[in-house]
């Protein structure tokens, strides 16, 4: 009864969570242009694409992608073999356990006559998948714990994954392990099956199935007397072994019954079977009320967005079936990291510290940003940091194991980020530095800085040449910017030799604020031009790093 | 020879054209290339984080290092990037130690050693132009190539050392092995404006409109790149000046594709027509190779057919 209830109760929870899911896949917009469509014509949009996929042939290329992609994962097998075998692993005795196991008797027994569970195969299968789901658990944490950049991502709910699976499993083999020692259960079997009366069976029975069954008995209940076995076997023989495949079949539960021996009797005089039959099934049920508000979610996305994928040209698609894809790709994220662990500019978080620099972190901040939750200024700042500190590789969308299409959603976090005032940081430093050169510049006093701010161009390769410089002009004669400009000294502010000269004269906003700075191709035609060796590009490179850090250090 | 292949970003999703044309080459030369995935070489970096820029750079020449190997680059905002790199590090000790220490968390060992090479220095100085030219089986008859040096290669040369900055004669070489005329024009040794394409589109533009109209006033029949940031930047403009643009620049090839082409690869194999304008009319101008008159190949008379 309570095991119906609460079966019940989860496949309740998971249903709504389910449908709360896919209305929120045709509500959410993750590019601001999404929003004009309304969930009803996104629906429509998104059924007609796949409607119009399917008649028009592509339906094996969608189960083509849903087995190789989806079930084998041969998109992981290219980059890890540890992650594939992990995944096939789990893939297979978990979906081996649902059909074989939990759904047993609703769907084995009526594939296969004859089923019951502790005959074989059923018996060595279960053992044998429930150690593939173990073995693909550990190579998880192996990696997790091995691979650069995957130890620095693995957040709580990763370690709950696993540990939840892990307890899954583990009770289960636990429970089958005290069954086969439980003397209880031995004695309730006996009764309703065999339902011997005479002590002298009873005893023989008894020893015959703690020799060949390893049941525990209490001491002098059973006796390793020859005659007293044989007749023993022959009662298991003609009352149990018609549904008792050997209990060693079992071989992870026998081997962990073997272990728990001394305990055995202890354990099962406190009915712990019983309390880890419920550990088991309720553990199950919370997994299932709550895949779809966790990483479990991409059981069901996954293969969604892998089967869209290789039905749809994204390009070409109806832009309101687009958005529902953007939605359902938030959504597939099994943050395994593949795309962080390949990323391109993941090593500059060793310098910049920002977590939203790497794309399975930024994926979550985007995830939080279109979910409504904002979060302050200073955490916009910082996704904006990740957002552009991107170079645009496609490494992570090539890679993704969910075909989740990053760089385009990359793409709506710049608009997103741009419409909540946060555009691009050059340009804004840029503006800033501008301004205040304008500001310096018309004010009738001249602010010259101290030495401080000369020494701390200390980065390019001879510290401080820019008091080299006499001003021969040979930069601003080989700049493009001053070739181009018909009026150089009023679009670009200062020549280059005349930043130079600032610098010398410690004139720091003049110089950072000048529009020849921020415009700089960086052709290094005028370092090249400089007979004395002065280091004019990298030291133009320099104003604009350090313009750039004064701006982060302003907004943290 | 045995070089770590540097795609860098842009070349595998946007122009990977340049490396399988590069790749095909390099196999008939029997240079072998090694996979390393490498990171961003650090250029795009610089403005904003000067020490996540260094410490980018310096992890990809520890991988090339760990493999023993050097790093042959195909962009040249990537070679300029990692070489300036190389000589930052050189130059500063804390920098160097700074960069060592964070490198070895990672188990890392960085002492320098890996060597940066552009795909075309790499033709030029470890392969020759002699053994190129015994390769060459077709020739690329009567054709005119404008050939863009690109900055970050030829400067700070000090730095970069590909070629003499004011007078670089490395691609013109390359060109005349294949047997096309390197034609002089104003831009040869300017800039593209790829820098600027984010920053200011309007600048970039009109900088690179500048150069499209110096090969058109040259009678160039074909602009040659080599280096990914060109290739995007000639992509993005050409499409933004069209219809303009088809009237100055007809197609624009890389230097591999060229040189596949004379070494008698399969024009569709170069994927000529990927390049953005498109360049698969050049195999029209393949012709058999004519062996040359030590007259005619002499350096007066190749001196006075450009100056004279």
């Amino acid at each position: 009864m309570f095991f119906k209830i609460s079966l019940l109760l989860a496949l309740a929870v998971c249903a709504a969570g389910l449908a709360h899911k896919i209305w929120s896949w045709l509500t959410i917009s993750i590019d601001k242009d999404d929003c004009q469509y309304p969930p009803g014509r996104r629906l429509a949009a998104t059924l007609s694409e796949l409607g119009r996929a399917v008649f028009s042939g592509r339906l094996g290329a969608m189960l083509r992608a849903l087995v190789l992609e989806g079930f084998l994962q041969m998109r992981s097998l290219g980059h890890s073999r540890t992650a594939w075998l992990a995944h096939v692993c789990i893939f297979i005795g978990f979906t081996g356990l649902l059909l074989f196991h939990a759904l047993g008797a609703q769907l084995t027994a009526t594939l296969f006559s004859g089923y019951y569970p502790t005959l074989d195969p059923w018996l060595l299968l279960r053992d044998l998948l429930g150690v593939m789901v173990l073995v693909g658990v550990g190579l998880i944490i192996y990696r997790r714990l091995t691979v650069q950049g995957l130890r620095r991502i693995t957040s709580t709910t990763d370690r709950m994954a696993i540990v939840f699976i892990t307890v899954v499993l583990l009770s289960g083999f636990a429970l089958q392990a005290l069954k086969i020692t439980s003397a209880t259960s031995f004695e309730s079997m006996q009764k309703e099956y065999a339902g011997l009366s005479a002590p002298r069976e009873l005893h023989a029975l008894r020893s015959a199935w703690a020799e060949d069954y390893g049941v525990i008995f209490a001491p002098g209940q059973t006796s390793r007397d020859a005659e007293v076995l044989a007749l023993g076997r022959k009662l298991s023989e003609d009352n149990c072994v018609d549904c008792h495949a050997p209990a060693q079949h079992a071989f992870a539960s026998y081997a962990l019954a073997a272990v728990m021996r001394p305990l055995a009797l202890t354990l099962d005089g406190l009915q712990a079977p019983q309390i880890l039959y419920y550990v088991h099934f309720l553990s199950c049920f919370i997994g299932l009320a709550l895949l779809p508000f966790t990483k479990f979610l991409h059981m069901v996305s996954g293969p969604l967005l892998l089967m869209t994928n290789a039905a749809v040209d994204r390009k070409t698609m109806d832009p309101a079936a687009r958005a529902t894809l953007r939605a359902l790709e938030m959504d597939a994220c099994s943050h395994c990291g593949t795309c962080t662990v390949h990323c391109s500019v993941a090593v500059t978080v060793h310098r910049i510290h920002n977590q939203d620099i790497l794309p399975s972190e930024k994926l979550s901040a985007l995830a939080t940003m279109v979910r409504g939750s904002n979060g302050d200024r200073n955490h916009l700042a910082q996704i904006r940091e990740g957002a552009y500190t991107c170079t645009n590789c496609y490494r992570c969308t090539r890679l993704c194991p969910l075909g989740i299409n990053l760089n385009d959603l990359w793409v709506a976090l710049k608009r997103n980020l741009y419409h909540e005032g946060f555009g691009d940081p050059y340009q804004e430093v840029a503006q800033r530095s501008q301004k205040a050169a304008e500001q310096s510049r018309s004010s009738d006093t001249v602010h010259v800085v101290s030495g401080g701010f000369q020494h701390g161009l200390k980065l390019s390769a001879q510290a401080g040449t820019f008091s080299g410089c006499y001003s021969c002009r040979q930069c601003t004669n080989a700049c493009p910017l001053v070739f181009m400009s018909e009026r150089p000294n009023e679009s670009l502010d200062l020549l280059p030799h005349q930043v130079m000269y600032s610098l010398g004269l410690g004139l720091k906003k003049e110089a950072m604020g000048a529009r020849l700075v921020w415009n700089c191709l960086t052709c290094y035609q005028c370092q090249e031009a400089c007979p004395n060796l002065v280091q004019v590009t990298d030291i133009l490179y320099e104003l604009r790093y350090l313009a750039a850090k004064a701006a982060s250090g302003l907004e943290a | 020879m045995r070089f770590a292949l540097f795609a860098g970003c842009q070349v595998p999703n946007f122009a990977p054209q340049y490396e399988t044309s590069s790749r095909l080459v390099l196999k008939k030369l029997g240079i072998k290339l090694t996979k390393v995935e490498f990171n961003c070489c650090g250029y795009p970096l610089r403005h904003q984080h000067f020490n996540s820029y260094l410490l980018a750079a310096a992890r990809n020449l520890a991988l090339a290092e760990a493999k023993g190997l050097d790093i042959l680059t195909l962009c040249k905002c990537c070679l300029g990037s990692l070489k300036r790199a190389q000589s930052f590090l050189a130059h500063n000790p804390d920098l160097m130690a700074a960069v060592k220490r964070e490198l070895a968390e990672e188990g890392l060992a960085f002492n320098g050693t890996a060597q940066v090479k552009h795909l075309q220095t790499v033709l030029h100085q470890d392969v020759g132009l002699e053994r190129l030219s015994d390769l060459v089986v077709r020739q690329m008859k009567g054709l005119r190539i404008a050939t863009l040096y690109g900055c970050h290669a030829l400067r700070p040369s000090r730095v970069t050392g590909f070629d003499n900055p004011y007078s670089p004669h490395l691609i013109d070489e390359l060109l005349e092995v294949i047997g096309a005329e390197s034609v002089p024009w104003a831009g040869k040794l300017k800039c593209c404006g790829a820098p600027l394409r984010e920053k200011n589109e309007v600048l970039s533009l009109s900088i690179i409109n500048q150069r499209f109209k110096e090969v058109g006033e040259a009678g160039a029949d074909v602009l040659n790149v080599d280096c990914s940031h060109t290739l995007l930047q000639i992509k993005w403009a050409f499409k933004m000046l069209w219809p303009r643009s088809v009237e100055l620049l007809k197609g624009v090839v890389l230097y591999p594709q060229l040189l596949g082409l004379a070494m008698g690869i399969a024009p569709e194999d170069l994927d000529l027509d990927e390049n953005r304008p498109r360049a698969g009319f050049l195999s029209n101008y393949l012709a058999p190779r004519t062996p040359v008159s030590p007259e005619e190949n002499s350096l007066v008379k190749r001196l006075s057919d450009h100056y004279i």
